[in-house]
């Protein structure tokens, strides 16, 4: 069993009156890749953000490490936590080298940055895997979708840390840039050892390039585990309430998503 | 994309037309004196006319060079922290805020006059305190701002101008203020703001990267460790500090904070680290500028240099409220 580096216990979390997140409770295991997946309002952004400390929970705690993330200071956090947001914007005329290098903003003191040196060796080799180096004096505003996606993740990655959250990274890119994001996510995840946490919308890239499988429904997590024990028929149906086929392709199952 | 050459161009361009601005204004009016007589009376001997000049006109050019500065830098501030390019101290209420607190004190306790930009800082952050929350409704839409901004510096502006009127305009001091009239400025006036100023803009260059941080998503700014509330509120104190006391000396100058941040973005780009000290020599020029002209447009009467602004600020506002989108961020 791999170590745990993330752990929920009985979270609860409301906005205003309205439940959303009612007691729950998640490990997430060193060097995987974890999906988070479940219909629209069930509850998986909420848990994101309360993950990535953009809320703060009623009750319940969440550990990263032995540390109770609440205690540690955003500085802290984003030494050791990455996040890609579904959502960006940078001014027109930031370059794709200056917005990586944001990146090392957590190890700078009052702007001050301590070691120039690592945060440029950092800011390339970012560059290098996200294959933004060639573009990095142009803008980012300049950039297609996909492109532009590498380039947030590369901001990401000049953070250093071992552990990439990913808000829907897919989403707004057609299937060609869909696949680059995923296998990059692959790559990261089985070459650098990153442990990889994110929310997907497909059922079968998350069959396919997931470890392990979240589904989530009205606020609970009614399934965790590998995927091909997660995504079953049943769950569909309980999850998206939709009737779907599941097949097997080369020994792996596959949903028909019509 | 600016680049590397034209930002340097921008710089030296504006530095240099400054300082010929600077000479121009010094020989406007009924006494001339010649660059060679200036730098002679200045620095060498005793000459008249020079020390006339240097009493009389040299504390408001070098008082509207402080306050364009301020208020300039003021501008690309609130900007920032509202993400919204129309944000300007004079049109969301700051401005007259701080002149309305600036009155009341030179009015009922002139005793507190030393005390003054102190207070306007106060007025002015009570503006923004107002406007800030009016404007909130789970996010900061820019039009909301300015329409709140609107509403709130009318309220201000009409206060001052009931005051200044019932008491019959007998305040010269309240009168100056409203009006904004800088015609009547001693050293004294100049090293008031001098220091405040200075502070005002010293900071500002530590502020600098959390304001490019800031035009990130919120939430992206929090991934990279900023604490994003707290910088705002840091950022805001700020801008406020620099229009309320640019206005406890000068009066309230709209657009200013507008105009001249758009127009240095277009020239030197969006990165602050660059911007903020751009905007102060362009804030510097565009004030004087405008006193000079205001004083030799209509010559031997004078015209106000927020009056100046307001003409010319009325109509380059609707322009980049128009087109508005393509100016920030996206």
């Amino acid at each position: 069993m791999a170590n745990d580096i993330f752990a929920v216990k009985d979270l609860s979390f409301a906005y205003g009156k309205q439940q959303v997140l009612n007691s729950l409770s998640l490990t997430l295991h060193e060097g995987t890749i974890t999906t988070l997946i479940g219909a629209n309002g069930c509850g998986k952004s909420t848990l994101f953000n309360l993950m990535t400390k953009n809320l703060k929970p009623d009750t319940g705690e969440i550990y990263l490490q032995d540390r109770n993330i609440e205690q540690l200071r955003l500085k802290d956090y984003a030494k050791q936590v990455a996040i890609v947001h579904q959502y960006n914007t940078a001014p027109v005329d930031l370059t794709v080298e200056k917005l990586v290098s944001y990146g090392r903003t957590p190890y700078h003191t009052m702007g001050l940055s301590p070691d120039a040196k690592e945060d440029e060796e950092k800011v390339r080799w970012a560059m290098e895997i996200t294959h933004t180096a060639k573009h990095k004096d142009k803008p980012v505003s300049e950039l297609s979708g996909g492109q532009k996606q590498r380039v947030w993740i590369a901001m990401a990655l000049a953070q250093d840390t071992k552990i990439l959250f990913l808000d829907e990274p897919t989403t707004y890119l057609d299937i060609r840039y869909q696949l680059q994001i995923l296998k990059l996510i692959r790559r990261l995840n089985r070459e650098y050892g990153i442990t990889i946490v994110m929310v997907l919308h497909d059922i079968n890239q998350s069959l396919y390039y997931s470890d392990e499988i979240i589904a989530m429904k009205d606020g609970k997590i009614i399934s965790h585990g590998l995927p091909e024990q997660v995504i079953t028929s049943d769950l569909v149906q309980s999850v998206y309430d939709v009737d779907l086929t599941i097949k097997s392709v080369d020994g792996k199952p596959f949903i028909l998503p019509v | 994309m600016v680049s590397r050459r034209k930002k340097i161009l921008s710089f030296a361009v504006t530095a240099a037309a400054l300082l010929l601005l600077f000479l121009f204004a010094v020989n406007t009016g009924s006494l001339k004196v010649t660059p060679l007589e200036l730098f002679k009376g200045l620095f060498i001997e005793y000459i008249e006319n020079v020390a006339t000049v240097f009493d009389l006109r040299f504390p408001r050019i070098f008082i509207a060079m402080l306050g364009g500065a301020a208020t300039a830098v003021s501008g690309v501030l609130l900007q920032a922290v509202m993400k919204n390019p129309l944000a300007d101290p004079g049109i969301i209420g700051i401005s007259s805020g701080a002149s309305l607190a600036a009155v009341l004190i030179t009015a009922f306790f002139p005793a507190l006059y030393f005390f003054t930009p102190f207070f306007a800082f106060l007025g002015g952050m009570v503006a923004f305190l107002l406007v800030y929350s009016l404007s909130w409704k789970g996010g900061l839409s820019p039009l909301r701002i300015i329409l709140v901004g609107v509403a709130v510096n009318a309220m201000f502006t009409g206060i001052m101008s009931a005051f200044n009127s019932g008491t019959g305009s007998n305040y010269s001091g309240v009168a100056s203020i409203v009006n904004a009239n800088i015609t009547m400025k001693t050293w004294d006036d100049f090293s008031t703001l001098l220091w405040y100023v200075v502070v005002g803009l010293a900071a500002s260059f530590f502020v600098a990267g959390s304001c490019n941080l800031l035009a990130l998503e919120d939430k992206t700014a929090r991934s990279l460790g900023v604490n994003v509330t707290r910088s705002r509120i840091v950022i805001s104190v700020i801008a406020v500090l620099l229009a309320g006391i640019s206005t406890a000396v000068i009066g309230p100058i709209s657009f200013l904070g507008l105009i001249v941040p758009h127009i240095a973005r277009l020239l030197v780009g969006s990165n602050h680290k660059v911007l903020i000290p751009y905007t102060i020599i362009l804030g510097a020029f565009t004030l004087l500028l405008a006193d000079t002209v205001g004083r030799t447009i209509a010559a031997p009467y004078e015209i106000s240099a927020s009056i100046i602004m307001s003409v010319v600020g009325g109509p380059f506002f609707i322009l980049l409220l128009r087109r508005s989108r393509q100016s920030y961020g996206q």
